[in-house]
């Protein structure tokens, strides 16, 4: 199990590396598209770097509420922890997407 | 009465350069762009006939761009980007006094973003996972991506076209924009001829045509050598250019500098085949007879022809043949020169570029040379080709496109006079 922390660093990570800006300018409770400039677009682009990230795959349905670095922590998180699957999991386990854990 | 159409600035990315300077005084020294492949890696290069190429080295986008778009689009894009916007300085339009609507953007593109496109595909046959397709691969190979990617640089709501006619692009871009500027529909627009796309299948698909020289992959600056006996095919290459067309009212209005006037274009099919040309010529001639009519010029007041001269042994036999049925007894008395002696063969940014050395060689009176025609082709014998700098008033230059699925395309540019 991934501590959150560490899941909130790769997150912000990754947004600096997108953004080309030093990850310590990042806070978790920054709003993508309000503090950090994210068209739709953009978050796209970051939920596909996160996907990589984690391993994952995150169904359209899960997208909604994914507006700040803080929720898409607390939805990874959710992820990694396989006894407690988030609300729309269940379809995603038909699309083949069930939550694994990772070696890394 | 029809506007008049203008040149008013000029951009480059090249082989021999990027910037409008650096690359005409390489092309005046006759330095080829033309060396050894490496950018493959991982693979190699031992299954490929040709090994050659006219690469832009060194470029990183960072240098030229601070667009937050810039790392968004493919190379080709890149190129089109670092082109206008030279060409935008260069002309001085300072776009918070323009009218948007009024300024368009028209982009010449043969293959487009090839370099990711070939990278997903590979991915995605190799690892079958369709859901790690990157999200910007449809934007960024979707052929009309440069044109979205400059107007928006620029702020440009004009007219956005993307013209895709193989070797041709940039040639019927320049052409449409004249067209366009012409009938009152812009004031200005901004002409790009980009492509960059030598990469491991576009690369292995030219040479699977037979259309590459292979002859000198160990000299790699004598494999591009237009109407020279020992030529064997093109090289390819990848660069950008671009041209700022005005109308010539709007540009008097603003006091700008202008390096010369578009006056005449014809675009034609030889509804004949995909990738050969009709060996009489008389498809050719037809094109440049309509561009000189449409610019209200005739044949005796051509003074120079940037040809299309691929280095292949058919294209540039045909186009020597074509020059002598247009202009007869004149014919050797034109200044000729191929600048994909000097390039290789930038697909659809060759219009461009070729249109810029025509541009060039009309403002200076200089024409570059055509190097490695060491030993000229009797089929292609035209006295006014030259390895060395010609020297000449230019007052009306011809630019010459063709292009695969049978395309062909002239503009006639002159010097401008009120």
């Amino acid at each position: 199990m991934m501590d959150r922390t560490v899941i909130v660093d790769k997150i912000i990570n990754a947004l600096a590396e997108y953004l080309k800006r030093d990850p310590a300018t990042i806070q978790e409770n920054y709003h993508l598209r309000d503090d950090l400039g994210l068209d739709s677009m953009a978050v796209i682009e970051l939920l596909y770097k996160i996907e990589e990230t984690f391993n994952l795959q995150i169904p359209d349905e899960d997208l909604i509420g994914l507006t700040t670095v803080g929720a898409v922590a607390g939805y990874v998180e959710k992820r990694l922890e396989p006894s407690r699957p988030v609300a729309s999991l269940s379809s995603s386990a038909k699309s083949g997407s069930k939550p694994k854990k990772k070696k890394g | 009465m029809r506007a008049r159409v203008v040149v008013t600035g000029l951009g480059v990315v090249s082989s021999i350069g990027i910037g409008v300077s650096e690359f005409w005084k390489a092309a005046l020294a006759g330095r080829s762009g033309i060396s050894v492949i490496t950018g493959f890696d991982p693979f190699t290069m031992d299954g490929y006939r040709s090994k050659v190429a006219g690469q832009v080295r060194d470029f990183s986008p960072e240098r030229y761009l601070n667009s937050p778009h810039a790392d968004r689009v493919d190379r080709y894009a890149q190129f089109a980007l670092v082109a206008a916007k030279e060409a935008m300085a260069d002309s001085g339009i300072n776009m918070g006094k323009e009218n948007a609507h009024r300024v368009g953007v028209i982009v010449g593109a043969g293959m487009g973003g090839m370099v990711m496109g070939e990278r997903e595909i590979t991915q995605l046959y190799q690892q079958q996972k369709p859901h790690r397709v990157h999200p910007n691969f449809i934007p960024v190979i979707t052929l009309n991506s440069a044109s979205g990617i400059v107007a928006m640089a620029h702020g440009a709501k004009g007219p956005n076209v993307t013209i895709s006619t193989a070797c041709s692009s940039s040639a019927h871009a320049l052409g449409q924009a004249l067209h366009c500027i012409r009938e009152g529909r812009a004031d200005v627009i901004i002409v790009v001829g980009a492509d960059a796309s030598i990469t491991p299948l576009v690369f292995a698909g030219f040479c699977s045509l037979r259309a590459l020289s292979t002859r000198y992959n160990d000299q790699p600056e004598k494999a591009s050598r237009p109407f020279d006996r020992g030529r064997d095919g093109f090289v390819m290459g990848e660069g950008a250019g671009a041209l700022i067309l005005e109308s010539a009212a709007h540009a008097k209005k603003r006091k700008a500098r202008i390096y010369a006037e578009v006056s005449g274009y014809a675009a034609t099919s030889e509804a004949y085949h995909m990738v050969i040309p009709r060996e009489d010529g008389e498809e050719v001639a037809t094109t440049m007879r309509l561009a000189l009519a449409d610019g209200d010029a005739t044949p005796s007041q051509v003074d120079y022809i940037n040809a299309h001269a691929t280095s292949t042994a058919i294209g540039d036999a045909v186009e020597a043949k074509a020059v002598r049925q247009l202009f007869r007894s004149r014919a050797d008395k034109i200044a000729i020169s191929a600048t994909k002696s000097l390039l290789g063969h930038t697909l659809g940014a060759a219009g461009a570029l070729g249109g810029i050395a025509s541009v060039l060689a009309i403002h200076t009176g200089q024409i570059h040379p055509t190097v490695n025609f060491d030993d000229p082709d009797p089929a292609c014998a035209l006295l006014g080709i030259s390895g060395a700098v010609q020297e000449r008033r230019v007052k009306t230059a011809m630019l010459n496109a063709f292009g695969f699925g049978s395309n062909n395309a002239a503009v006639v540019l002159k010097q401008y006079a009120a």
